[in-house]
């Protein structure tokens, strides 16, 4: 077998895909070298460390990083292991500081990685230890409208060529206002789920219909929300877009309607119809009349681990995974606007939201089949809509012509395959950047 | 005894004798959290409802790692993100959906033991009950509840409650609960069950 085609786990002609990515150890283990060792990851929001020398602790994939924002306000990923001897040197979720002391035998760092202090510096080390190669180990950092993310790979592309055409789509949330976005959270819980079924779940609107009818009907009836069926599912002039590892779903409709997000009732519709009609003007300026008027992004996933938006799967073993609930709100959005999104979406989301915890025994019965002998003789079928799904002469990235469709699934499992059987980034392909991205908005904001 | 057992919940009954009025409030309050107890175990979930004023604010904040002398920060404020953050709306949604036979994380349903305890009454002052605001009263329990789901999850959940009990006709009722839990990262698969 060629040993550069490690990994053929999809079959793009039939949608099959086997099981056992979702339940072995070794493709675990060697996920966390050539995926997470190697992809931009989401770490955090610069909001989360607003000012100078916050840090909020995060992570890379299993490994604990410190987000650090330094006394000059740039931003740092430390690794949060002491080069001694390995302890953690921050063991808070957050807070402010300049140093960060290892409780051991005492090394201290400075907020951007160095070291600073080592007690016996002269006269137990005799002055040889060379303090310089001995600081916090980094990873790149960049942001993308206040989103931070970090790479181990110094042969990664730029962030910009990682998100590539997605972010054409990212734009209508998170880079939609001038004052960006501000991250409420995280809340944490362990799920006994394989990572990427969370991750392919966010592109995956057939299972809303089954999955969370229960809340879709108390909703209707208590809030006034839409009823939700498949036959509007299937109807929907929404799409499925995927850009280099990344599954964007997306409305599609130049209706001025508000976009659909928690919080949304027969009682608070006029206010999120306020607000975007009030924003309109200052969005189609910073993304265009296309985007401002007819695209709106719905769920997706930033490959690997980012899902709906900036919240986190960090895995946990094969079997488990962390989540990291967030919710993000536009910084100058009216307190009420932000407080009826805030609290629609802790209903709905994270570990008690009503729609996600019906998620979870599904996801994890799935993991659970993975790992049985026998039900891994049985590949997951991923076949819909196979061959409908191509160039668009308006959006860009790979369109399928329904919103119902895996198109984005086989195609994340073919990304996957594609960093598996990678030696370094130069075997990853990246999409040149075709989009046209009308008005203001940059990756900085 | 028996015309004092008559009397209506909603006033204050007379302490027996010995028994301080705030002595006579525990011993009042204490059966009412067992009963509680009782309803959420046997699934009487619209009973339980009916536990709760329709003012009631039930919220669980999200619970940080901080260092000790930063302890002020550890609870997320109210208007932070939260765990939960209901009013009785939002309550009454969540019991309803578990009547729809659709809502997958609790059907079937969780099997649950809710150990409630160390029941304090509070503001007590000199052995007398200072009633807060229209007839208001803090109280503040620790929980262990054991939850067991499908074949072989389970899971301890452990916590405080501090609630603000108002007396109303036919008992107390809840307006406001908050509830804590003793962990940072929740190692339950959900949360589903009422705390």
């Amino acid at each position: 077998m060629d040993n550069r085609r490690k990994y053929a786990v999809i079959d793009p002609a039939t949608g099959k895909i086997d099981r056992r990515i979702f339940s072995d150890r070794a493709v675990y283990d060697d996920e966390m070298e050539k995926i997470f060792g190697r992809a931009w990851l989401m770490i955090g929001h610069e909001s989360l460390v607003p000012r100078p020398d916050d840090f909020f602790h995060t992570y890379m994939g299993e490994d604990p990083v410190i987000l650090t924002r330094d006394g000059r306000g740039d931003l740092h990923a430390l690794l949060n292991m002491c080069r001694h001897r390995g302890n953690r040197v921050v063991r808070c979720d957050d807070g402010n500081a300049n140093r960060f002391l290892c409780t051991y035998h005492g090394w201290t760092y400075r907020n951007d990685g160095a070291l600073d202090h080592v007690p016996g510096r002269a006269e137990a080390y005799y002055d040889a230890l060379d303090r310089d190669s001995l600081g916090l180990v980094k990873a790149r950092v960049e942001t993308y409208a206040g989103i931070v993310f970090a790479t181990w790979a110094k042969d990664a592309p730029s962030l910009e060529a990682y998100l590539g055409d997605a972010r054409w789509y990212l734009d209508t949330v998170f880079n939609r206002r001038d004052g960006g976005m501000q991250a409420l959270g995280p809340m944490k819980w362990l799920e006994p789920v394989n990572w990427k079924t969370m991750a392919d779940n966010c592109s995956d609107n057939y299972h809303v219909p089954t999955s969370h009818l229960s809340s879709a009907r108390v909703q209707s009836t208590f809030l006034g929300r839409p009823r939700l069926s498949h036959k509007d599912q299937f109807e929907s002039p929404n799409k499925h877009a995927f850009v280099n590892g990344h599954s964007i779903t997306f409305r599609d409709a130049d209706d001025n309607v508000p976009r659909y997000v928690h919080g949304v009732s027969s009682e608070t519709f006029q206010m999120f119809q306020d607000y975007h009609d009030a924003t309109m003007p200052e969005v189609e300026r910073r993304l265009g009349a296309l985007r401002a008027h007819r695209v709106q992004l719905g769920n997706h996933s930033i490959f690997p681990n980012g899902i709906l938006g900036f919240r986190l799967a960090l895995p946990r073993g094969p079997l488990q995974t962390e989540f990291w609930h967030f919710v993000l709100v536009d910084r100058e959005a009216p307190e009420a606007l932000k407080r009826v999104i805030r609290i629609g979406s802790q209903a709905n989301n994270g570990a008690a939201g009503m729609f996600e915890q019906d998620d979870v025994d599904n996801w994890r019965q799935v993991t659970s089949a993975s790992a049985s002998r026998l039900g891994r003789r049985y590949p997951q079928d991923l076949s819909m809509g196979l061959g409908h799904a191509g160039p668009h002469p308006d959006y860009p990235g790979l369109v399928s012509e329904r919103y119902i469709s895996e198109n984005n699934q086989r195609l994340f499992y073919q990304r996957w395959e594609e960093f598996m059987n990678a030696e370094s980034w130069a075997d990853v392909a990246i999409e040149p950047i075709k989009a046209r991205f009308e008005g203001t908005a940059t990756m900085q904001g | 005894m028996k015309k004092k057992r008559a009397r209506p919940a909603s006033r204050k009954a007379e302490a027996p004798r010995g028994v301080t009025p705030a002595q006579a409030l525990w011993l009042e309050l204490m059966p009412f959290y067992i009963r509680e107890a009782w309803l959420l175990d046997e699934r009487r979930l619209t009973e339980w409802l009916e536990l709760f004023t329709d003012d009631v604010l039930y919220f669980m904040p999200r619970r940080k790692n901080v260092p000790r002398r930063e302890l002020h920060r550890e609870l997320t404020p109210l208007g932070d993100l939260a765990i939960l953050e209901e009013d009785k709306r939002y309550l009454a949604m969540r019991v309803a959906r578990l009547d729809t036979g659709m809502a997958w994380a609790e059907d079937p349903p969780s099997r649950t033991r809710h150990l409630v305890g160390n029941l304090e009454v509070t503001p007590l002052e000199a052995g007398e009950v200072t009633p807060l605001e229209g007839g208001e009263v803090q109280a503040r329990t620790a929980f262990l509840v054991y939850r067991s789901h499908l074949e072989t999850d389970h899971q301890i959940l452990s916590g405080y409650r501090e609630d603000v009990l108002r007396r109303a006709e036919g008992g107390w009722k809840i307006a406001r609960r908050t509830i804590v839990l003793d962990a940072n990262v929740l190692l339950d698969k959900n949360l589903s069950v009422f705390l």
